[in-house]
């Protein structure tokens, strides 16, 4: 098979936006600083010697090394390096304002890394940029009112094993389905608490997607009957209206549980194919619009916690599907083991059948299970399985502390199934995985 | 005979009566509004591997009503890890935690309050603050200036009776020999009291897991009592944007 590229991939910027689509949408071009940032940046560094307490950094810099046994049909490679260096502060500048910043920089030998020397704010690239600002933000407290704004991080929901209602939490899928990274949002945040409530609003005025695997990379699978194609990556439409959600969040006597709901866009893509010839076609992304109702409850009982998470995923345009996708979990904690286990299950409501990338529906309909126990202060164990009817994974993971700042991690993956399931046709990325760790 | 059994019955009662009014003393004695502290664990396992961990600890309440916020700031790779405590009067408490790699609060599950908190010889057990109508009290006797009293939990715990030694000068515990049902698990010892404010306080605990055979020296910095502190620095909001 022969994969291609499209020349907007390879342009400095490396956008996939068509030029046409980049200017309908008004989007800044990729690498602008707005000055927020800048001023942000500044004061941080200046925090440094002249604020030492109100300042606090922390990071790491790893090496990871996955080893896939087999190799893909689109993918000749056995062995993927990638360094990371994560460095994250913040700076009280006053009672009531934090800032808040936090940078990557990477390398890798598998082309996942972009080899440009530019400083992403955005994180809409196809590859992963060397630089990138992953957090900038100003958190504003003052009594039962915070508010960030800027990039940053909103986590919602509470199960473990799958997170429906978790819809600002864009992720990187780029290098692995079954481990992924959460990549920032530039929103703004205002979070109001009033007793046992919490009320958080969130608007999102700036679109960030979920970066999926390189067409030319074994994460992309090909099915079988366009193995002979020339696909190339014609980018992305990014929606330019904002998305806004909000949460309510209750803590009882012994129980918590919230309900949400959200208006944006799936950060996660669908697909548009365009041939080009008879073996040749273009494949375009676009992220249809979504509204989300959902809640998610917490129940400690004496022999288990219970969590429960669920959503209904609305398509106003009526393009795509319509569906429900819920979690229950039960969660036990005996001695240095805890015991995660599950269903991740969904019901739709409207099929249309879109072509789309979607991992959380297809870790849905699964039997989830993870076992971690900590061997002493400096060891854990863990394993982790997802079983589908026609596809399975595990992994286990060992690692290891080496006095205050270093950690190795060794671990694998087994990746079993048919091509017809969403984990069963990875069948063929099992792989090993090393890391070492230097935390500062 | 009557009158014997009275008797004895009457000791019994004045006896446990006693036990209460000194652990009643105890947490009167202690009590405050607020209190900070920053503090340095040592685990050392029984091969004597080091492990060192330091956290801030801030609380705020009456003892057994209190709320905790727990976060670590070394070593580097846990800084920023964050425990909220929430702690009741009529049943166990409730704990958060909060991880700057998940960027979420969890509910901790803590079924077995036996478990080790963080590596340490502590269980979250040992962590949560239990008002004294949780326990039934019996004064043992006298030991060199001291009191050993028994308590045993009303409710569900993994301890099966404890004793404690509570200096008479000063009503400070200066050592609980906790025990389970196959016998001694745990031995915590209170030492270097000071008064900080009109408070004994101690400012080293050391905790014997017996059957690991490994120890937690726990040493308290900068510690002070009934400060200014806020509710609002105590919930789930505060996990987030503090950490």
């Amino acid at each position: 098979m022969k994969v291609n590229r499209t020349a907007g991939l390879q342009t400095r910027a490396g956008t996939p936006v068509p030029a046409a689509s980049r200017a309908r949408n008004g989007q800044v071009g990729r690498g602008t600083i707005v000055p927020l940032p800048i001023v942000i940046l500044c004061l941080l560094a200046l925090s440094t010697s002249a604020f030492g307490q109100a300042f606090q950094e922390r990071g790491y810099i790893e090496n990871q090394t996955l080893i896939y046994p087999e190799t893909t049909p689109n993918d000749s490679g056995h062995v993927v390096n990638e360094t990371l260096l994560r460095w994250e502060a913040s700076f009280q500048a006053y009672s009531w304002l934090k800032l808040n910043t936090a940078l990557d920089a990477r390398f890798d030998t598998h082309q996942q890394v972009e080899r440009e020397w530019r400083l992403d704010v955005d994180d809409r690239s196809i590859q992963r940029p060397a630089f990138s600002l992953r957090r900038i933000s100003a958190t504003i407290h003052k009594g039962k009112f915070t508010a960030e704004l800027g990039r940053q991080f909103i986590r919602w929901g509470k199960a473990d094993i799958l997170n429906p209602t978790d819809r600002f939490a864009p992720k990187d899928y780029l290098s692995s389905v079954v481990q992924s990274d959460f990549l920032g949002v530039n929103a703004a945040r205002v979070t109001v608490e009033s007793g046992s409530n919490t009320y958080d609003l969130v608007w999102q005025p700036w679109f960030t997607p979920s970066r999926t695997p390189l067409i030319n990379q074994r994460w992309t699978f090909i099915p079988p009957q366009y193995l002979g194609y020339s696909i190339q990556d014609g980018g992305a439409r990014y929606p330019g209206g904002s998305q806004y959600g909000a949460r309510w969040n209750h803590v009882g006597s012994g129980y918590e549980y919230s309900l949400c709901f959200f208006d944006g866009f799936n950060n996660l893509p669908s697909f548009t194919a365009s041939l080009l010839g008879p073996a040749a076609a273009t494949v375009t992304r676009y992220y249809p619009r979504l509204r989300l109702v959902g809640g998610d409850s917490a129940v400690p009982l004496p022999w288990f916690t219970i969590k429960g998470e669920a959503a209904y995923f609305d398509s106003p345009d009526k393009n795509n599907d319509e569906f429900v996708l819920y979690v229950i979990q039960l969660e036990r904690q005996v001695k240095e083991w805890s015991f995660v286990g599950g269903y991740a299950g969904e019901g739709v409501t409207k099929s249309l059948n879109p072509f789309q990338y979607s991992p959380e529906r297809g870790f849905a309909r699964s039997f989830v299970g993870r076992a971690a126990w900590t061997i002493d202060p400096n060891r854990d164990l863990i394993f982790e399985t997802a079983v589908r009817a026609n596809g399975s994974f595990a992994r286990m993971q060992y690692t290891q502390a080496f006095g205050q700042h270093w950690r190795g991690t060794a671990g694998a993956a087994w990746i079993r199934g048919d091509m017809s399931d969403f984990i069963g046709q990875y069948n063929q990325n099992s792989y090993f995985s090393m890391a070492a760790r230097y935390s500062f | 005979m009557n009158k014997f059994l009275a008797g004895l019955l009457l000791a019994a009662t004045v006896s446990a009566q006693d036990a209460r009014q000194i652990i009643q003393e105890v947490q009167k004695r202690q009590a405050s509004k607020s209190q900070r502290y920053e503090g340095t664990l040592e685990v050392r396992s029984s091969e004597n591997r080091v492990t060192t961990k330091r956290w801030n600890y801030l609380r705020i309440g009456d003892f057994g009503n209190s709320k905790a916020m727990l976060r670590f700031t070394a070593p580097p790779e846990v800084k920023g890890v964050a425990l909220l405590i929430v702690n009741h009067t009529d049943r166990a408490s409730d704990q958060w935690m909060w991880r700057p790699s998940i960027g979420r609060d969890q509910r901790i599950a803590l079924q077995d309050r036996s478990t080790r908190f963080f590596g340490t010889d502590f269980s979250f057990e040992d962590l949560e603050e239990r008002d004294v109508d949780q326990f039934d009290f019996k004064l043992l006797g006298d030991e060199n200036g001291m009191w050993k009293i028994e308590s045993k939990p009303r409710k569900s715990s993994q301890y099966t009776y404890s004793y404690q030694w509570v200096k008479k000068d000063n009503y400070t515990v200066v050592k609980i020999e906790a025990y389970t049902k196959k016998g001694l698990a745990r031995v915590i010892d209170y030492r270097d009291y000071e008064q900080i404010k009109g408070i004994w306080t101690p400012k080293t605990t050391e905790v014997l897991d017996v059957g690991r055979k490994s120890h937690t020296v726990l040493r308290y910095d900068k510690v002070d009592f009934n400060i200014p502190v806020k509710e609002d620095e105590f919930t789930l909001q505060a996990l987030r944007r503090e950490s």
